[in-house]
C-alpha cells in the first residue's frame, strides 16, 4: 500500500518535471539548442508570481494581487524573458563556419542569461525561500486508501491538456509544419519559404509558456518558491528528456514520469541523499548505452557532421 | 605580500590551470561541461592522501592529477562517442555523478567536507601554472596541436588526411582531465579545506565561459579568459560601491549607501557573456589577432635590419 | 597499356534501400588523367567517397595496385597514396594556409615522434619549410601565414589541391576543381594540373566543364543514375548516343546529333 502511495506521489511529482522536460525537448528538437535558461524561466514565473501576490505591482501601483492573477503575470514574465533570450541567442547569431564551437554559441549565451536572470532575482527578492500565499495544498481526497492532493490532480490534468495540445499544434497547424521543417533541415526550410524569424520566436514563446506554467503549478502545489527552485527541477527535467529521447515530446512525458518514479523509489529505499546520484547516473547511462533515449530519433542533437 | 593578494594569486594560478584543462578538449571540438567533476577528483584525492597518510604535497597533488587523468581517459571512450548536445549533457552528468558520490561517501567527509593538513603558499600554484602554460603552448605548436585544431574544424576531412581523430580526442580529453585534477589538488592544499559544494555545476559553467570568452583558437585565450574573469570580480569589489554611491549622488541621495549586492558581479559576467557571443563569438583573442601582432613585429624587425 | 593503378570491380552502394551506385566497374591506368563525368546526381561524388573510404561499398571491391582496400579505415588510405579534394572546399577555416598544407603531411609524419615535435615553435621546422616550398612552387607563396577563411575562392581551391599533393599521393581525386572559377582561373588550373600530372601523379577528376575535361583528360568514365554508360577516350565521349541521351534527354539527343552531322558536312 505504501508503495502504491509512493507511486501516485511520483506521478504527481513527475508532472512538473514533464512540463519542463517538454520545454527542453522542444528547443532541442526544433533548434538543436540546449537552452539553459529554461530552469531560470521556471523560477522567474514562481518568484514574480510570489512578489506580486505578496507586495503587489512595483512602485506601489497596487496592493497585493490575488494569487491566480499574480501567477498569470508571473507566466507572462517568463514568456517575455524567453523572447528576450531568443533575441540574443538566435536573432543576432551569425555562424560563419558551422564548426563545433560555433554550434555552442546559443548554449553559451543561454548560460550567460542563466547568470543574469538568476542573480537579478536574487538582488530584487533576496535569496531566501518564500511561502506562496496560494490555495491550501493540503486539500486531499482519498481513493481506496490512497491520498491525492486536489491541486496536484488539477495540475496533472492541465499538463496532459498542454502536451496533447502541443502535439496537435506540431502535427496539424501551419506553424507546426514550419517548426517541423526547421527541425528537419533549417536551410531547406528557408528555401521552402518558412520564415525562420517568425517561426523561431514561437518556440521560445512556447518554452516560456511551459516553464511559466510549471513554475505556477509548482508554487501552488508546494506553497514555496525560491531563487534556487529551478536548479533541482532543471536537473530532473534534463534527465527526463534524455531518458525519453531528445526531441520527442511523448518521450519527455515518459522520461519525466520515470525520473519522478526513480526519485521516489530512491528516497524510499536508500534515503534522500542518493537521489542526485540515481538521477544523474540514469542520465549518464542512457547517454552512453542508448543515446537516442526511449522514444527519440537517433539523428537529433548530433551537431553538424 | 598581503594575505589578500596571496589568495588572489593562488586562485588565479589555479583557474589558469583549470581553464587549460577545459581548453584542450574544447580546442579539439569537445565541449566539456564537467570541469568541476575532474577538479573535485583531484582535490579529494589530494585531500584524502594528505589527511589519511600524511603524504607530501607533490605526491598528493601528483596522484590527484593522475587519478583525474585516468578517469578522463576511461570515460573518454564511451563519452566521446556522443557529440554536440549529447556530449555537453554527458560531461555535465559525469560531474554531477562525481559530486553525488562524494556527497554520499563517509570516508570523504560527505557534506561536511574535509580539512587538508598540508598547506601551500601562493608561490607553488603560480610556478605550476607557469609550467602548465608552457606545456600547453608547446602542445599547441606540435603536429598533435595541429591535428587537434583540425579536428575542431572538420572531423571528416581530418580523418581523410590520415589523422586518428578518436586518438586525438581521447588524448586531449584525458590530458585536460589531468590538468583539471591538478588544479583541484592545488586548490585543496591552498585553501586547506575541501567541500563538495565548492565543486558545483556553476564552477563547470564558469570555467567553460573563461575558455570560450578568452578564445579557443590559441593557447593565449584561456590565459586571458581566466585572468580577466578572476581579476574582474576583485576589481568590481572595489569599483561597484563607488559606482553605486556615484549613482546615488546623481539622483540626489546624500546619506551613505550600503555596498551593492554581491550578485551584481555575476550579472555583469553573464551580460558580458551574452554581449561577447553577439559581437565576437570567436572569443577575445583570435588567431588572426596573434598572427597580425607577430607579423608586425617581424616586419618591423626586418626594416631595422634593412 | 600500363597496369591500372586503381580499379573498381562491380561496385554498388545503397543508402537504406536506395541504390546510388549500381554495378560500376572501371580502371584508372597508371599516370593517366581520367575524367569521371555525368549529370547531376549520377553518383560521382559517391564514387569518390567510396574510394576514399567515407562510405564502404555495399557490394563489389575497390583495388589499389591490385590490392583490395575495402577493409582499410578511411584514415589509412591517404598513406597508401589516395588523396582527394572536395566539391565544396573543405579547408580548415581557422588554420593558416601553411598549416592546412602541413595537415596534408600527416600520413608521412603522424607517428608518435612526429606528433610531439614542435612544428611552429622555434623558427621553421623541416615540415614547415617543405610546405612553404611547395606553396612557392605552385605560385601561392604570398599567402602562407594568412587564415584560410578570408582568401578568394580560386586560391582556396588551389590550396586544397596542394594539401592533397603534399601527402605525395599516387592518385589524386579532384571533385569539381573548376566549379566557380572564371575562364582565366580555369586555364590557370588546367596548367597547374598538367604540371602535377607530369610529375607522375595519376589524376581522377570529376568535372562539369567539358572543355576542361577534353583539354586535360585522356580517358573518361561517364555515370548516369549510378550506372556506367561510357568508358573510353575523351575525344569520342560527346558523340556517344547514350551519353548525349543522359545529358540532354532522348529527343534533344537526336536533334544534337543531326546538328553535329550537319556541322560535320559543312
Amino acid at each position: 500500500m505504501l508503495l502504491i502511495q509512493q507511486f501516485v506521489n511520483s506521478v504527481m511529482l513527475g508532472s512538473v518535471y514533464v512540463t519542463v522536460a517538454v520545454a527542453f525537448t522542444l528547443t532541442i528538437g526544433v533548434l538543436n539548442f540546449l537552452n539553459f535558461t529554461i530552469p531560470t524561466l521556471f523560477m522567474l514565473a514562481g518568484m514574480v508570481g510570489w512578489a506580486l501576490a505578496y507586495w503587489g505591482l512595483p512602485f506601489g501601483l497596487s496592493g497585493p494581487l490575488p494569487w491566480p492573477l499574480a501567477l498569470f503575470f508571473g507566466m507572462c514574465a517568463a514568456i517575455l524573458a524567453s523572447l528576450l533570450v531568443e533575441r540574443f541567442t538566435f536573432r543576432y547569431l551569425k555562424t560563419k563556419y558551422g564548426d563545433s564551437t560555433e554550434h555552442a554559441i546559443p548554449l553559451v549565451s543561454s548560460l550567460g542569461f542563466l547568470l543574469v536572470l538568476e542573480n537579478l532575482v536574487r538582488i530584487g527578492y533576496g535569496t531566501d525561500a518564500q511561502r506562496f500565499p496560494g490555495p491550501s495544498a493540503d486539500l486531499t481526497m482519498s481513493i481506496g486508501g490512497i491520498f491525492v492532493r486536489i491541486p496536484q490532480v488539477v495540475s496533472l490534468g492541465i499538463v496532459v491538456l498542454i502536451v496533447v495540445g502541443l502535439t496537435w499544434l506540431l502535427k496539424r497547424s501551419r506553424i507546426g509544419r514550419g517548426l517541423r521543417a526547421i527541425a528537419e533541415n533549417p536551410d531547406a526550410a528557408n528555401i521552402l519559404g518558412v520564415d525562420t524569424n517568425r517561426v523561431v520566436p514561437v518556440v521560445f514563446m512556447l518554452t516560456g509558456l511551459l516553464c511559466g506554467l510549471a513554475g505556477a503549478l509548482f508554487a501552488v502545489n508546494y506553497g514555496e518558491v525560491s531563487p534556487q527552485m529551478g536548479e533541482d527541477i532543471g536537473t530532473k527535467a534534463i534527465a527526463g528528456m534524455v531518458v525519453g529521447g531528445l526531441g520527442s515530446i511523448w518521450g519527455a512525458v515518459l522520461g519525466g514520469l520515470i525520473v519522478g518514479l526513480t526519485e521516489m523509489m530512491t528516497i524510499h529505499f536508500f534515503g534522500a541523499d542518493t537521489v542526485q546520484v540515481a538521477v544523474w547516473g540514469l542520465l549518464l547511462l542512457t547517454l552512453l548505452l542508448r543515446p537516442q533515449g526511449l522514444l527519440g530519433h537517433h539523428s537529433i542533437g548530433k551537431g553538424k557532421l | 605580500m598581503s594575505g589578500y593578494w596571496a589568495g588572489i594569486l593562488s586562485i588565479l594560478a589555479i583557474n589558469v590551470i583549470f581553464a587549460y584543462g577545459i581548453f584542450l578538449p574544447v580546442a579539439t571540438g569537445q565541449l566539456n561541461l564537467g570541469g568541476a567533476g575532474f577538479q573535485a577528483l583531484g582535490a579529494y584525492t589530494a585531500a584524502y592522501l594528505s589527511a589519511m597518510f600524511g603524504l607530501p604535497v607533490p605526491v598528493t597533488v601528483g596522484v590527484g592529477m593522475v587519478v583525474a587523468g585516468v578517469v578522463g581517459f576511461l570515460i573518454a571512450f564511451p563519452i566521446l562517442r556522443t557529440r554536440g548536445v549529447y556530449l555537453v549533457l554527458a560531461t555535465f552528468a559525469f560531474a554531477e555523478v562525481v559530486a553525488g558520490t562524494i556527497l554520499n561517501s563517509e570516508t570523504l567527509g560527505g557534506a561536511m567536507g574535509m580539512s587538508v593538513p598540508a598547506f601551500i603558499d601562493w608561490e607553488i600554484p603560480v610556478i605550476v601554472a607557469g609550467f602548465v602554460t608552457l606545456f600547453v603552448f608547446y602542445l599547441m605548436s606540435t603536429r598533435f596541436g595541429l591535428t587537434m585544431r583540425a579536428t575542431h574544424d572538420d572531423e571528416v576531412v581530418t580523418d581523410l588526411m590520415g589523422v586518428n581523430i578518436r586518438m586525438v580526442q581521447v588524448c586531449a580529453f584525458a590530458i585536460g582531465g589531468a590538468l583539471a585534477g591538478l588544479a583541484g589538488g592545488l586548490y585543496a592544499h591552498s585553501f586547506s579545506f575541501v567541500e563538495i559544494q565548492s565543486f558545483n555545476a556553476l564552477v563547470s559553467i564558469y570555467v567553460l565561459l573563461y575558455v570560450l570568452l578568452g578564445g579557443t583558437q590559441t593557447a593565449w585565450g584561456p590565459l586571458a579568459g581566466a585572468a580577466f574573469f578572476t581579476l574582474l570580480p576583485e576589481l568590481l569589489r572595489t569599483v561597484l560601491p563607488q559606482v553605486k554611491s556615484f549613482l546615488a549622488a546623481l539622483v540626489g541621495i546624500e546619506e551613505p549607501v550600503g555596498p551593492p549586492d554581491d550578485s551584481w558581479r555575476f550579472v555583469i559576467l553573464g551580460a558580458l557573456t551574452i554581449a561577447m557571443m553577439v559581437l565576437r563569438p570567436e572569443g577575445l583573442i583570435t588567431r588572426t589577432m596573434i598572427e597580425r601582432l607577430r607579423f608586425r613585429r617581424s616586419s618591423s624587425a626586418r626594416e631595422q635590419v634593412a | 597499356m600500363s597496369a591500372p593503378l586503381l580499379s573498381l570491380h562491380a561496385v554498388s552502394k545503397n543508402f537504406g534501400g536506395l541504390a546510388v551506385i549500381t554495378d560500376v566497374s572501371f580502371e584508372v591506368p597508371q599516370g593517366s588523367r581520367t575524367a569521371l563525368i555525368g549529370p547531376n546526381g549520377a553518383g560521382k561524388t559517391t564514387v569518390f567517397n567510396l574510394i576514399s573510404g567515407v562510405f564502404a561499398p555495399s557490394e563489389g571491391e575497390i583495388r589499389l595496385e591490385g590490392q583490395s582496400i575495402d577493409a582499410l579505415p578511411s584514415r589509412s588510405r591517404i598513406g597508401l597514396g589516395v588523396a582527394r579534394s572536395f566539391q565544396n572546399i573543405r579547408l580548415m577555416p581557422h588554420l593558416s594556409v601553411v598549416e592546412n598544407v602541413m595537415l596534408g603531411q600527416q600520413a608521412r609524419a603522424g607517428n608518435l615522434a612526429g606528433m610531439l615535435t614542435p612544428i611552429s615553435l622555434f623558427g621553421r621546422s623541416k615540415w614547415r619549410r617543405e610546405a612553404e616550398d611547395l606553396l612557392d612552387r605552385m605560385g601561392l607563396s604570398t599567402y602562407p601565414g594568412e587564415v584560410v577563411a578570408t582568401l578568394p575562392y580560386g586560391i582556396r581551391k588551389k590550396i586544397e589541391v596542394v594539401r592533397a599533393l603534399v601527402a605525395k599521393p599516387k592518385i589524386l581525386l579532384l571533385d569539381e576543381p573548376a566549379a566557380g572559377l572564371n575562364n582565366t582561373e580555369t586555364a590557370n588550373l588546367r596548367d597547374f594540373l598538367m604540371t602535377i600530372s607530369q610529375s607522375g601523379v595519376t589524376l581522377l577528376v570529376v568535372e562539369h566543364d567539358m572543355s576542361l575535361v577534353r583539354s586535360l583528360c585522356d580517358h573518361a568514365v561517364v555515370l548516369n543514375f549510378g550506372r556506367k554508360i561510357y568508358d573510353g577516350s575523351t575525344r569520342t565521349v560527346q558523340d556517344d548516343p547514350a551519353v548525349l541521351e543522359a545529358y540532354l534527354g532522348t529527343r534533344q539527343a537526336e536533334k544534337a546529333r543531326t546538328h553535329a552531322e550537319a556541322d560535320h558536312v559543312a
